[in-house]
């Protein structure tokens, strides 16, 4: 019986940051994007969560608490920008927003 | 106090209410607040003298305590003397203006220069330290700029202002070395402590002061080089000329050089240096006066050969003898300058000698006051300027009889000499030139002209009593000047007077050399001797037309300064601004703004603005954190 012990956890932390971040770098549906984030942020969590029982001391969980509201907050905020962006030009593409070009 | 700082408060009073005044309201404030001035110098000159000639100090402001620096004015017999001269011939001339500059369409701008020149020149002989002085100076050079160039729609006027301003800051410059090298080594601008801590200082130093200042006196006083300013300026008014270019201004260098002498008599090189140059001027400028055609241009380099013998008389160390000259110099020089200017004025601006001549009948006061002004400064005695060139003259003989070794002795036997020789070459110009306007008759018909206005004439007649006395201040007999001038130089070995026969022939040989040359004058310009001799006999045809060509024009001074001087200078600039300008700093500016815009256009091809660039290089630089994080600690152990 193989015992699951913390780096299991880490690998599999590491594997969903890794897509989350690759999504990132080469969706650019603008929704597909922001669920890469979401991914990375509970990616984040996992770690978080799993160096807490690791190490057998209540921070790491509390620290988990903090970043699903601040996600949670940025969903709304997220969300509401990519609604109206949608709605300006009838696609959730990120490529056409490229006013910011040098 | 209040004398030096009138004539600025008069300035500022016409300039605010020149638009409402008239000339007469214009007169009535720029005359009274003159005579005013000269009342309150007198009064405080008297107090003075009263008082022993004790000098009286005031210190208006402290500025900084180390180094020493104050604005402060002083009243000891030099300034005093030199206050006297400047409020009475202001007054003097300020009269003879209100006629000279009458209907004039920029009245009240005279008088506004006018009364701002004698606020400098007063600033510039009361200070107490070497900083007032300096403002005086330059504020005498702007002042006198503004009445050079006083018609300044006459383009002549424009440039001669122009010439006298470059050509005093070449002095000016010199001048703030020299102080900046006082400052340096005494750190007080004051005279008193300067003069008293020049004995603890090396000579050398001294030498390099004393020559950077004679550089600014040199600059100021139109001596050789830097005279060619001088006849240019007398395209301003004349009457501005008599007070500026002959009475005041042009002494100021004289007046500095004795201030500082104390320490200038420590210095044997700078001495030789100013009688040298002083001789120099003096024999170039009478030599330059002889075949001038200009009323007021004869005039303009007879004051820069009576400089000449003030810097010699300098040189000499005979302080006493150059103040001497400068004061009674002032009387008749604007005694002249006001008689050329009231001959101008009845000859409705006509200065060309040649077209005037048989003028005395016409103009018999003038003629008369001018032929005194004449005989003073051919040195004839008894009138002023008889006493002080003989004392000048007599001076460098004793100098030559005290000098240590044989070399110096036979050298200032030698500037004795030629002093003597340009005495006699004044005496030959000032009597053509009151021969060519009042006597020679040229044929032209003068019926129309009639004699000055007497706002003209009294001043006229006024400086004429004083040239022919002014000169009984100081002689062999009474040496009032020097009892004045006793406690400026208190520690100043002042070179005397031979005593007995010596002074007496002495004497006669300056009262020769003036007579000898008066008597030339007339022979040629009176008598015209030469068309009643044939000359062609004596083959002296070629000979006097070199010496009329090069007189007329300055030993060719001015081309040779024109050609070296101011073409060399042109060319360096133009060089200069090619290499200088074009290709250093306009090169430098150029590569930093274009580095700036190339690096901008590299770096903004990074910004593409697509999202999932950014988060590469988001993700690059997280790797390289982490691997900072990772491999630091290692290359630390």
């Amino acid at each position: 019986m193989l015992e699951v012990t913390t780096d299991w956890y880490l690998t599999l932390a590491a594997i969903l940051f890794s897509i989350g971040f690759f999504g990132m770098m080469i969706r650019k549906n603008a929704l597909i994007m922001f669920m890469c984030i979401e991914l990375m942020l509970n990616a984040v969590n996992l770690t978080f969560i799993a160096a807490s029982k690791h190490f057998g001391q209540i921070d790491g969980q509390i620290a988990v608490f903090f970043v699903l509201v601040v996600a949670a907050a940025e969903v709304v905020v997220g969300l509401a920008i990519i609604v109206s962006i949608f709605r300006k030009q009838s696609s959730a593409s990120v490529d056409v927003l490229n006013v910011s070009r040098g | 106090m209040l004398p030096i700082f009138l004539p600025l408060l008069t300035a500022i009073f016409l300039f605010l209410n020149k638009k409402i005044f008239n000339e007469l309201v214009t007169n009535f404030f720029t005359l009274n607040s003159a005579l005013l001035s000269f009342a309150i110098s007198f009064f405080a000159f008297v107090t003075f003298a009263l008082d022993k000639f004790k000098p009286i100090s005031i210190t208006l402001y402290q500025w900084t305590r180390t180094p020493d620096i104050t604005i402060g004015f002083t009243l000891d017999g030099l300034s005093g003397v030199m206050l006297l001269l400047v409020t009475g011939l202001s007054f003097v001339i300020q009269l003879f203006s209100t006629s000279y500059m009458e209907k004039d369409e920029k009245h009240s701008n005279y008088f506004v220069y006018f009364n701002f020149f004698v606020f400098s020149m007063l600033l510039l002989v009361m200070s107490s330290n070497f900083l007032v002085m300096f403002f005086g100076w330059e504020l005498v050079g702007l002042s006198s700029y503004l009445l050079i160039s006083f018609w300044s729609q006459k383009p002549a006027a424009a440039k001669a202002g122009n010439k006298a301003f470059v050509i005093n800051r070449i002095g000016d410059f010199g001048f703030l070395i020299g102080l900046m090298i006082v400052l340096n080594t005494f750190n007080t601008f004051d005279f008193y402590t300067v003069m008293q801590n020049s004995t603890n200082v090396s000579e050398n130093t001294i030498t390099t002061i004393s020559l950077f200042l004679l550089l600014g006196a040199f600059g100021k006083s139109a001596q050789f080089p830097l005279f060619s300013w001088l006849p240019d300026a007398m395209e301003g008014p004349t009457p501005a000329s008599a007070l500026i270019h002959a009475a005041t201004m042009v002494t100021a260098g004289v007046f500095m050089l004795v201030r500082i002498s104390p320490m200038l008599q420590h210095s044997v090189t700078a001495s030789i240096v100013i009688i040298s140059f002083g001789l120099l001027t003096a024999l170039i400028a009478a030599f330059s006066a002889m075949n001038q055609y200009d009323i007021k241009k004869v005039l303009a380099y007879s004051t820069i050969s009576q400089l000449g013998f003030m810097f010699i008389a300098i040189g000499a160390g005979a302080y006493v003898a150059a103040i001497f000259h400068l004061v009674t110099h002032a009387f008749f020089k604007a005694l002249l300058f006001l008689g050329a200017g009231a001959v101008i004025h009845s000859m409705h601006h006509e200065q060309d000698m040649r077209k005037m001549g048989g003028l005395r009948k016409r103009m018999p006061i003038t003629a008369g006051m001018m032929g005194i002004g004449t005989l003073a400064i051919s040195g004839i005695p008894p009138l002023a300027g008889f006493w002080s060139k003989d004392e000048i003259l007599a001076s460098v003989f004793a100098k030559a009889g005290m000098a240590n070794e044989l070399v110096f002795s036979i050298m200032y036997y030698l500037f004795w000499s030629l002093t003597l020789g340009a005495a006699l070459l004044t005496a030959f110009y000032m009597g053509r030139h009151w021969l060519l306007i009042f006597e020679k008759d040229n044929g032209i018909d003068h019926s129309e002209v009639q004699e000055a206005p007497k706002a003209m004439t009294r001043p006229l007649i006024l400086l004429g009593i004083f040239s022919i006395f002014i000169g009984f201040i100081n002689t062999p007999f009474f040496h009032g000047l020097e009892k004045v001038l006793h406690e400026t130089l208190e520690n100043v070995e002042v070179t005397h007077l031979p005593e007995g026969i010596a002074l007496v022939v002495l004497a006669v040989l300056s009262i020769g050399a003036g007579f000898t040359g008066l008597i030339i004058a007339f022979l040629i310009f009176g008598f015209e001797l030469h068309k009643r001799i044939n000359l062609e006999k004596f083959k002296l045809e070629s000979p006097i037309n070199l010496v009329k060509d090069l007189s007329s024009n300055v030993l060719y001074l001015n081309k040779f300064g024109n050609v070296f001087f101011v073409s060399g200078m042109k060319n360096f600039s133009r060089k200069v601004a090619v290499i200088v300008d074009g290709l250093i700093i306009d090169g430098s500016v150029n590569f930093i703004s274009s580095a700036f815009g190339k690096t901008s256009r590299v770096t903004s091809a990074t910004q593409t603005g697509l999202v999932r660039n950014y988060v590469v290089y988001f993700g690059l630089f997280l790797i390289l954190l982490i691997s900072l994080f990772i491999f630091t600690p290692l290359v630390a152990q």
